[in-house]
């Protein structure tokens, strides 16, 4: 070819990137644990820098693509209840058994709701990820109804969040994001575009017995 | 065609009968995908490398389960792939395609309602995500086999009562069974219902596939002011919605506003232009708007990305260089034949657009002999069957005219306008090729002559059949449709008075078999036109009656 633009060039880059990113963690995922910490330990934090650095490239294409038009979601008819199962058997995995990982799925889940499942998804795993990272013994993934919200939750065991994250999310001022922050700042911009309505979606963070984080979506 | 891999229809899924075929064009791929698969219990994998090894392996084995990347380098995409499945029945509904893909989305801009995947997955992804959504869909699938069934079998009715069953029975299934039913309603012509259907959905959740059902509901009720209002709103909050804007053409269209036709299109095209066929009817609106530049850039990129495409016809081919003879650029048309030469040499419908061109080309530039040579071979083809679209062989009325060999010309023209006697565009281009040649009174004769028999057939027959006289007008149109076989107007006209003779006057065996004929034919001319899915239904519903099981075909 000869006519081989840069666009071209770039997006085949990003192609093979994304391959190759899929590919070391499906083998990631085939390496056998052996019970002796000196190889399983390196093992498991391979496999979670390996999904965090996934996560961190959704994110900043999604963002790419949202600066060339509107932001906007698509959204769908899902059920709630498959996310959180997908989400706990990825959170089981992660773990490698050094957490206990629960699910609570109220009477109130709706058997079908709207939202975009991807973006969704891509929120509740960095949450997930934080789990991993400072619970000590649990996770709890969570989904009920309530007041015309679907409530999507990930709660831990761990010392919870630091104030000034509580504070800035609640107060929806920016901070100096890094690490745990940069996940919440696009968890937060995730939510807010679950417009129904004029009624804007939310991201909750409160600590109780941990951390608790919330996806609020009308 | 396929047995049901798993015929219980409760308890857990039987993976390890699940007949599996991975797509992916990268061999590192391949493998882990088969080994993530085989980790669900799933070990009867195959692997295909690109579209072309897919699609034998898909045509001499069923599968449950297809695994299809979008992008597979050289040749078919993913997408091409599942368009040649689902247009060629390839695979039934029983079967789950899944595409994988590197982009975010496309959802909206490539998938189309009537070419969705079961689902997508976004790279990269992990086994839990893949196995989660797998699940979920043979699940649905197990819940929509009786709908499904009835479906593949043409009940449609019966498909509806099943969609009716699940929106009151399975809560989880209720959005899924409300679209499935939205289209069973728009095939069945039920347009109210369909808009009430989605205006339902809206209810709900202004979700973007009912707001574009919605849309397509009110413009097949000619509420085509309603329609568009809808498709710009759908727009303003996602313009990246691409079937919003083949929506938005047709509405536009059928309002006569061609250039908001074209507009529409060039904004679809302009955020993906890889379909073939909103390439080809982003030329044909050009073309009629007299853009030609417009139209040539279109043709030449439907030939272009539909190189390996079910799509692309010897049609596309004649367009393009018509278009560009047109222009003025005769080199540009030899160079079309030129590079296509072998594409073209294969089919006979490929050879009659060559000879007919290379026609053009010869009397442009003064070769009486060579262009009498193209004329005997398009003849020739004629004779066998061959048959062009009407451009194309009111182009061969011009080559045959200016080779002073009128009265081949005027009998194809004529043929042309039986088959055609309510197309003004194409009446005003032959009226245009009889003028040049200085026989204006000739030709108003030829096409008038060449209308008037059908038109009178016609309107004797829709006038008997205002009457009541179903069994005459039903002759009527008959004789109408030997003379005008390819008119589809005169088609669906005589298929919709044969049936009103059955239903009063019982079954009449010859009748329905020519209605059945002249059906199939209207559909091959105009392919999608509202009143078909009518007069299928109602020939569906006679055939019920009087207890005629349809051969299948």
């Amino acid at each position: 070819m000869t006519d081989f633009s840069t666009t071209d060039f770039q997006a085949a880059l990003i192609h093979e990137l994304k391959n190759h990113l899929g590919l070391l963690g499906m083998t990631l995922e085939r390496v056998p644990m052996t019970g002796d910490a000196a190889h399983d330990m390196p093992l498991d934090d391979a496999r979670l820098l390996c999904q965090s650095v996934t996560d961190r490239l959704r994110q900043a294409l999604w963002l790419y693509k949202a600066n060339l038009g509107p932001l906007t979601p698509d959204i769908d008819a899902y059920s709630p209840h498959d996310l959180i199962n997908a989400l706990a058997a990825r959170a089981k995995t992660l773990s490698r058994n050094r957490f206990v990982v629960e699910t609570r799925l109220a009477d109130s889940l709706p058997p079908v709701a709207f939202f975009d499942r991807d973006l969704i998804e891509m929120a509740m795993t960095n949450a997930i990820q934080n789990s991993l990272a400072y619970a000590r013994s649990r996770i709890v993934i969570e989904g009920e109804r309530r007041d015309d919200y679907l409530i999507l939750a990930v709660r831990d065991d761990s010392d919870g969040y630091p104030q000034h994250v509580l504070e800035s999310v609640a107060a929806g001022t920016p901070y100096r994001a890094r690490g745990t922050g940069l996940g919440l700042q696009f968890s937060r911009l995730i939510a807010q575009l679950h417009e129904n309505q004029g009624r804007p979606g939310e991201l909750h963070l409160a600590n109780a017995h941990g951390a608790v984080f919330q996806l609020l979506l009308p | 065609m396929s047995v049901p891999f798993e015929t219980s229809a409760r308890g857990p899924i039987d993976y390890a009968a699940l007949r599996a075929l991975v797509v992916d064009d990268y061999p590192g791929m391949r493998n882990a995908l088969r080994l993530t698969l085989s980790n669900f219990g799933i070990n009867k994998v195959q692997v295909a490398s690109n579209a072309a090894e897919a699609l034998f392996q898909i045509r001499n084995k069923d599968y449950d389960f297809i695994l299809c990347d979008f992008n597979l380098g050289e040749g078919r995409d993913g997408q091409q792939l599942l368009e040649e499945l689902r247009h060629g029945n390839l695979i039934s509904l029983d079967t789950v395609f899944m595409m994988v893909t590197a982009e975010s989305y496309y959802e909206k801009v490539v998938a189309t309602a009537e070419l969705a995947p079961d689902d997508y997955m976004i790279k990269p992804f992990s086994a839990e995500v893949l196995r989660s959504r797998l699940e979920s869909i043979l699940l649905r699938k197990r819940a929509f086999r009786e709908a499904y069934r009835l479906f593949a079998a043409h009940d449609l009715e019966g498909a509806l009562a099943a969609c009716d069953t699940l929106i009151r029975e399975q809560p989880r299934y209720v959005v899924d069974a409300l679209r499935f039913k939205g289209e069973l309603l728009v095939t069945l012509g039920r347009f109210d219902e369909a808009e009430a259907l989605y205006k339902q959905v809206i209810e709900m959740r202004a979700i973007p596939w009912a707001r574009l059902g919605l849309a397509r509901a009110l413009h097949l009720q000619q509420k085509d002011d309603a329609a568009e209002t809808e498709l710009h709103d759908v727009l303003d909050r996602a313009p990246e919605m691409v079937a919003a804007y083949d929506l938005l053409s047709d509405v536009c269209a059928a309002k006569k506003d061609t250039a908001g036709a074209q507009a529409a299109l060039e904004r679809g095209v302009a955020i993906s232009g890889r379909t073939v066929r909103r390439q080809q009817k982003l030329g044909e609106i050009a073309y009629a708007n007299g853009d030609l530049g417009a139209a040539r850039t279109a043709y030449a990129t439907a030939i272009d990305k539909g190189r390996h495409s079910i799509f692309v016809s010897a049609e596309d081919y004649g367009n393009l260089c018509r278009v560009q003879a047109e222009q003025g650029d005769y080199k540009a048309v030899a160079d079309t034949l030129k590079q296509n030469r072998s594409t073209l040499q294969a089919s006979p419908e490929g050879r009659l657009v060559t000879a007919v061109t290379q026609g053009v080309l010869h009397v442009q530039a003064g070769r009486q002999e060579d262009a009498a040579k193209a004329i005997e071979e398009a003849s020739a083809l004629r004779a066998a069957g061959t048959r062009g679209d009407a451009r194309l062989m009111l182009d061969l009325a011009g080559v045959c005219m200016s080779s002073g060999r009128n009265d081949e010309a005027d009998s194809i023209v004529s043929e042309v306008a039986r088959n055609a006697h309510d197309s003004e565009a194409l009446l005003a281009k032959a009226r245009k090729l009889y003028d040049e040649a200085g026989r204006a009174d000739v030709g108003a004769s030829v096409l008038s002559s060449a209308t008037a028999d059908v038109r009178r057939l016609n309107n004797e027959g829709v006038v008997l059949a205002q009457k009541g006289d179903f069994r005459t007008a039903a002759e009527k149109l008959l004789v109408a449709c030997e003379a005008a076989p390819y008119n589809p107007r005169i088609a669906m006209n005589a298929v919709w008075v044969i049936l009103k003779h059955i239903d009063t006057s019982g079954m009449d065996e010859p009748m329905i078999e020519a209605a059945r004929h002249y059906l199939d034919a209207a559909e091959r001319q105009a392919p999608g036109h509202p009143r078909l899915s009518g007069l299928r239904l109602s020939l569906k519903e006679m055939e019920g009656r009087y207890g005629i099981k349809r051969k299948t075909a």
